[in-house]
């Protein structure tokens, strides 16, 4: 049991942690009532595939994995501007940032 | 010894996201996520991206964190009220992650594992920076125009309308 | 030659055409009377001349000419053909039908005289499409040109009956005597397929096995039983005498009701195969004719008794058939045609007269119209068998062949219906004829000459056709020798004890016995009482669980699946709930699905 604390962590810790993060994340994304909580459970999500991407750099020893994590947080500030826009939006026709307001595509 | 930052580390950020989507005040909501954006902040430096790290504070830690923030100050105005955060099914959605989480761990568990850590001569930031601005110009060009869009896109969208 | 043979047929159908197309000379009804009776006129004479052929040897009278076309072609070969065929049978019945015919027609123009235009155009018109089918009938090449023709003549028979369509009555006739011959075609259609199927033609010269053979003929003589009126299916017959009398006349005395007769002489072939059907056709005969001259003698109405007497004369033809010779009975019905028609036109004769159809509302009208009423008096002494008068001869000839057959009980049933047939004809003939007048009497006035020439043809034809026995024999196929024998004498005797009964019954006025309950008895009907009821407890019930079965059960199956189908839309449309964490869900477990399948399979 204590060879495995002997070496420093291997790569599948890290991965196994960006993949709890990840499940919480969508936990979250499936369960929360309100838009903004929401928005904030996509936070980890990303956050969990940034933990993943860094981790393989470091295990490669390429920096292209590095890079990919700068372009995904970039990307996911601009997924965050644009998603605070719809909630205003989505306040302004429906009255309400409840995620069950707009109820349009019901069949 | 690196388990033990790396076990801290761990712990921290998944007590935080835990809260993220436990808690109930959407205030306190969005401090978890602060916390937890610290934490791999923290795990980037042990991992030596500390350019990468130091990113992560900037952007996410203070720029994304900001805006949920005043996200949530002024619904909360215009409601009036506190927002209670009822959550609903539960039970689908953990089933949802538990099994996403079975698929990836699965996967993790299958691939060959004979990695290990592959020290870079130069530290991150400037091999980032050479990256950047040799192989990857032309994303990285386009990325500023991504960000232009989101901008203007953003404002487009929340405008107030003149009717 | 084929046109010779066409001839008669196809000149009466061109007229059918002109007349129901050329409105203008339809609507002129005496017009389109004259060309009618022209035309059926010189139909007799172009049949006669066939008829002559076939006596000279022109034409073989056993083997005949005989023309067949194909007509239904499947898979290159033929399944049916149409044609002529012409042998001494059917020639002779061609001039039966066409002499009649042309008889009826031409009395028609004075019976009928006050009949509006068009109504008097469309009932000629319906003579000569019925001369077509008939004629077709008989020189048919095969059984299944025969039951087309046959189903035609049932329609002009409905047609004709149902001509005075403003009396309720006489449409109800119309469809009774529809339904019943349908219902009795049921089982010649089915005879005819069953034919088909053990033969693969409907030819009457083919060879089969002694049971298909049973069957085949037993479903024939189903059909020849609503067509000739056999007990039970005689049903339609008296009902049948609404239509006017020129058509009682031609359709229900002479032709139209031999047809079933000529059918089995026609299919006789078949019929010597299956002894059972010949011997049932035997009693079958025999008990229509007791039970029929049983009713005649309780009616008023003498187109009445006239009905009741020629199904009592088709069950004659049919026993006589029964014995296994073709002669008697075909020797019966050419003889009978004659008399009956005439009967029927002088009957006509009377009611013209007096304007109604009952004989007590006669009387004395050998004074008022003594050559109508001595013509009919001929006529009854003919059908009652009087000897030396054609009925004498013919009847005398069935009642030998019962004897040579050894069939001793319908041969006392026939013994005991000829003496009926005398006792009630001697009835109408005193009621109507002798005694004292009714008011309705004081006003007859005799009928014209277009009436009365038909009838003193026939009246010919009904005393001499007996002596021509011998001349039809050669053609038929048979010698028909007629000799004076033990029966014969015991039938003569009785029959002319019934006329001096009657006479002294009803003419002197003696009282016989009491026989008012079996009179109401006959009188109500009892055989049509029995089809009623089950109809209205047999059939129907079926017909409606049927139809409950198809509306709720068949349609109701097909209509489940539809609201199935809109059951399970509206559920299935649960799925679309609007909410993106739902869809989310969707998503996830997608893309767990592919993962998985790409895990597993791959």
């Amino acid at each position: 049991m204590t060879e495995i604390f002997a070496t420093p962590p291997g790569l599948t810790a890290y991965l196994l942690l960006g993949a709890m993060l990840f499940s919480i994340g969508l936990y979250g994304v499936l369960t929360r009532k309100n838009t903004l909580a929401i928005l904030v459970a996509i936070e980890l999500m990303a956050n969990a595939v940034n933990i993943n991407l860094v981790a393989f750099s470091r295990f490669s020893g390429s920096i292209q994995g590095q890079s990919f994590a700068l372009f995904s947080i970039a990307l996911t500030v601009a997924e965050v501007v644009i998603g605070l826009a719809i909630v205003v939006l989505m306040y302004r026709s429906h009255k309400s940032i409840e995620a069950d307001a707009p109820t349009a595509l019901r069949g | 010894m690196a388990w033990l930052a790396f076990s801290i580390i761990a712990l921290v950020i998944l007590n935080s996201g835990l809260n993220v989507v436990k808690s109930t005040d959407l205030v306190h909501t969005v401090f978890w996520l602060a916390l937890t954006l610290l934490g791999t902040a923290a795990l980037f430096v042990h991992l030596d991206a500390e350019f990468l790290a130091a990113v992560q504070v900037l952007l996410y830690t203070g720029g994304v964190v900001t805006l949920m923030l005043f996200g949530v100050m002024l619904t909360r105005r215009i409601d009036g009220v506190r927002i209670l955060h009822e959550s609903g099914d539960k039970g689908r959605a953990l089933a949802c992650s538990l099994a996403v989480f079975g698929a990836i761990a699965t996967a993790i568990y299958r691939s060959k594992q004979t990695a290990h850590a592959v020290a870079m001569d130069l530290p991150d930031t400037e091999i980032l920076g050479q990256y950047f601005l040799q192989e990857m110009v032309l994303p990285f060009e386009l990325l500023s125009l991504l960000l232009l869009a989101a901008m203007v896109g953003a404002i487009a969208l929340a405008r107030k309308k003149d009717a | 030659m084929l046109t010779a043979v066409l001839f008669p047929i196809m000149l009466p159908l061109a007229c059918f055409f002109l007349l129901a197309l050329c409105w203008p000379l339809r609507h002129n009804g005496k017009l389109a009377g004259a060309v009618s009776s022209a035309v059926a006129i010189v139909s007799c004479l172009s049949a006669v001349r066939l008829l002559n052929m076939v006596v000279t040897g022109a034409v073989d009278a056993q083997e005949g000419y005989r023309h067949t076309v194909p007509w239904l072609v499947a898979n290159g070969e033929t399944i049916a053909e149409v044609g002529v065929h012409l042998d001494g049978i059917s020639a002779t019945m061609l001039v039966v039908i066409t002499l009649v015919a042309a008889c009826v027609q031409v009395y028609s123009l004075g019976y009928l005289a006050d009949e509006p235009p068009e109504h008097l155009g469309r009932y000629f018109t319906w003579h000569s499409l019925f001369i077509f089918a008939m004629g077709g009938l008989v020189i048919a090449p095969n059984l299944l040109q025969a039951f087309m023709c046959w189903e035609l003549v049932g329609l002009c028979s409905y047609l004709l009956i149902g001509y005075y369509w403003t009396k309720p009555e006489a449409g109800h006739a119309a469809v009774k005597a529809f339904w019943v011959t349908k219902f009795a075609d049921m089982g010649l259609l089915a005879g005819l397929c069953l034919l088909y199927a053990t033969t693969g033609g409907f030819e009457w010269t083919s060879t089969l096995a002694t049971s298909t053979a049973t069957t085949i003929a037993a479903l024939i003589f189903m059909g020849v039983m609503g067509k000739s009126a056999q007990v039970p299916l005689h049903v339609w017959l008296p009902n049948a005498m609404e239509g006017p009398t020129p058509v009682s006349a031609l359709l229900h005395a002479a032709t139209m009701v031999a047809a079933g007769v000529f059918l089995v002489v026609r299919a006789f072939p078949i019929f010597l195969q299956a002894p059972d059907i010949l011997l049932a056709m035997t009693w079958i005969g025999a008990i229509t004719a007791f039970v029929a001259a049983c009713t005649a003698v309780v009616q008023d109405d003498i187109k009445k008794v006239l009905a009741y007497s020629t199904c009592s004369q088709l069950g004659f033809m049919v026993a006589a058939l029964g014995t296994g010779s073709i002669l008697g009975g075909y020797f019966h019905l050419t003889t009978h045609a004659f008399f009956k028609a005439l009967l029927f036109l002088g009957a006509g004769a009377a009611i013209h007269a007096v304007h109604s159809n009952s004989i007590h509302d006669m009387g004395g009208l050998l004074k008022k119209t003594p050559i109508s009423a001595v013509m009919f008096i001929i006529g009854a002494a003919a059908l009652a068998g009087i000897p030396g008068l054609s009925g004498f001869f013919s009847k005398d000839i069935i009642l030998e062949e019962m004897l040579h057959g050894g069939h001793m009980v319908p041969l006392g049933l026939l013994l005991v219906s000829a003496a009926l047939t005398a006792f009630y004809m001697t009835r109408v003939v005193v009621i109507a004829f002798f005694g004292k007048p009714s008011e309705a009497v004081e006003h007859a006035h005799g009928a014209p000459i277009v009436m009365g020439a038909p009838m003193a043809a026939l009246t010919l034809l009904a005393v001499a056709g007996g002596y021509m026995s011998g001349q039809l024999g050669d053609l038929w196929g048979g010698p028909i020798a007629f000799h004076l024998s033990p029966v014969g004498i015991t039938a003569t005797g009785l029959g002319l004890s019934a006329v001096v009964y009657g006479v002294l019954l009803y003419g002197k006025g003696i009282n016989g016995p009491s026989s008012a309950g079996l009179r109401d008895f006959i009188l109500s009907g009892p055989v049509d009482r029995f089809w009623t009821a089950t109809w209205r407890r047999g059939l129907l019930p079926t017909a409606k669980s049927i139809a409950w079965t198809d509306r709720y059960v068949v349609d109701g199956a097909v209509n489940w699946f539809g609201w199935a189908a809109i059951k399970g839309s509206e559920a299935l449309r649960r799925v679309q709930t609007g909410k993106a964490q739902d869809y989310a869900v969707a998503v996830i477990v997608g893309v767990l699905f592919f993962v998985l399948y790409g895990a597993v399979g791959g």
